[in-house]
């Protein structure tokens, strides 16, 4: 169950990235019920987690799935660049910030 | 506020609300880290209409993993360690490049119907 509730709350920080997207394109309640229910889902199903993993390990995993699979999402969904040197820097970034939660 | 400050700002109060779940005692305390958290995520969503949203929640994400460490380093001296300070630079490193292949090639824009 502790994993499963973490990968859950990452795949929960996904659809809050994507339902982003949605609030841009269709500004109206239910878009923003969406984006409000995804992220209040996943900070509680983090929460949960934290009691099994410890808060860095568990922060790191949740950012890396969340952020990266808003990424790839948002590219295949919603025709965000492709750009090798766009994926290269986010690669960068969500990567040391995840080496970051692990070294603390 | 151009798109990019917004987010830098929204990473700041991103390091309040972190720092805020850690240590927030008082009613007042956690008033501020709720505060800190809508701050933080209206202002990185109202950055990602004219930016990917892909990239503005990277950046978003990334500055905030950046700062907390900074602050916890500056207001809570915790040891600096030569590993985060290297990742503190390949992060920012990244930041500075996303900005740059974003604002550059028209292609990498917003694509969305309007």
């Amino acid at each position: 169950m502790a994993w499963l509730s973490l990968i859950a709350a990452g795949l929960f920080e996904t659809a809050g990235v994507l339902s982003i997207n949605r609030l841009n394109r269709e500004r109206n309640a239910k878009s923003l019920l969406l984006l409000v229910g995804a992220f209040g889902a996943s900070f509680i199903l983090l929460a949960y987690a934290m009691e099994f993993f410890p808060m860095s390990t568990a922060y790191a995993i949740w950012t890396g799935i969340g952020a990266s699979g808003g990424a790839l999402a948002g590219m295949w969904i919603y025709g965000e660049s492709k750009d090798w040197r766009r994926i290269l820097f986010i690669l960068m970034i969500l990567g040391a910030a995840v080496g970051l939660k692990l070294v603390e | 506020m151009k798109d990019w400050g917004k987010i830098i700002v929204a990473s700041v109060f991103e390091v309040g609300w972190v720092i805020g779940l850690k240590h927030a005692e008082s009613a007042m305390e956690w008033l501020g880290t709720a505060a800190a958290i809508w701050v933080s995520f209206y202002l990185m969503i109202v950055a990602s209409r004219t930016l990917p949203v892909g990239t503005a929640y990277a950046v978003f994400v990334g500055l905030g993993a950046a700062g907390t460490v900074i602050a916890e380093i500056i207001l809570f001296s915790v040891a600096v360690n030569p590993a985060k300070l290297i990742l503190i630079t390949v992060l920012l490193t990244g930041v500075i490049g996303l900005k740059f292949v974003t604002d550059e090639g028209g292609e990498n824009e917003w694509h969305g119907s309007h």
